[in-house]
């Protein structure tokens, strides 16, 4: 887990409405200490890339995509509300920027994820090919 | 469904282990799929960035900031990656998603408006506006 990581790390701000029980007082509160976390990290340089979600939207699934549903807000109390992408090597380092952030304290939950070099599949299928004629040797 | 957002739309690629009882060829003629099809939304200037998550990582939550597995013990549908598009009407962006590789194999896609603003901001705005009315 401490293998350095080039890419970056998401972090995805997870909560439905966590802030609906607020006064505009406090969400005004909870909002400046939001933005002064992430000016901090930003003049630090570690923010590649940031954006909040409006909530609504849609989700497609079916074998050929046909089945449009509203989504996801009916479906979790965890929708995504935003992401954040760091510009920090360590998953250690990540996870403690996200110990930081000031919206945890209302209950919302920050999913901390790697980001990869390629598409996982394709490693996950040259490692299974390499498995397989490992196999095919041993026979 | 014609919602407009000029900030663009989100794709959230969901699934846990899909892919499991594909062999090495099929996954990685998926992958080619999938490469091919961001390249391709790249090249138009539809997509304007896209990453793949590794299948590891932790959740921080609550009060107390404790850090736990995540998400794959919770989750049969857990992030693999998401596409950043640059259309400016819901319906481009389903169209679109309808198009990824993965949903044969049970892949689901989340579509999502990109906020302009902070939705949070947009709220307080609304309530000192109910308050002053």
């Amino acid at each position: 887990m401490n293998t350095p990581n080039p890419n970056g790390h998401l972090l995805l701000f997870r909560g439905n409405e966590w802030y609906k029980g607020l006064s505009s007082s406090e969400i005004q509160k909870v909002l400046d200490h939001s933005r002064a976390w992430f000016e901090r990290l930003a003049a630090q340089g570690k923010v590649k890339g940031a954006q909040a979600l409006v909530r609504k939207g849609a989700i497609i699934s079916g074998r050929k995509g046909q089945i449009v549903s509203d989504g996801p807000f009916a479906e979790s109390k965890e929708a995504i509300g935003g992401y954040l992408l760091l510009d920090v090597e360590t998953l250690e380092e990540a996870i403690a920027i996200a110990q930081t952030s000031p919206s945890l304290a209302y209950g919302t939950s920050i999913e901390v994820r790697p980001v990869a070099e390629e598409c996982p599949l394709a490693a996950c299928a040259r490692e299974l090919a390499r498995e397989e004629q490992l196999e095919a040797a041993n026979v | 469904m014609n919602t407009q957002s000029n900030n663009g739309y989100m794709l959230i690629f969901r699934g846990t282990d899909w892919y499991k009882g594909l062999s090495p060829e099929q996954m990685q003629q998926v992958a080619d799929q999938w490469m091919a099809w961001f390249n391709r939304l790249k090249d138009e200037g539809t997509a304007i960035a896209g990453n793949p998550l590794e299948r590891e990582g932790k959740i921080v939550s609550g009060k107390n900031r404790v850090v736990s597995d995540g998400p794959f013990a919770e989750s049969k549908e857990t992030i693999g990656g998401y596409f950043l598009l640059k259309v400016n009407t819901l319906d481009e962006a389903v169209t679109i998603a309808q198009q990824c590789p993965g949903l044969p194999y049970g892949i689901r896609v989340e579509v999502r408006p990109v906020a302009g603003e902070c939705p949070m901001v947009a709220e307080v705005r609304a309530e000192s506006q109910l308050a002053s009315a």
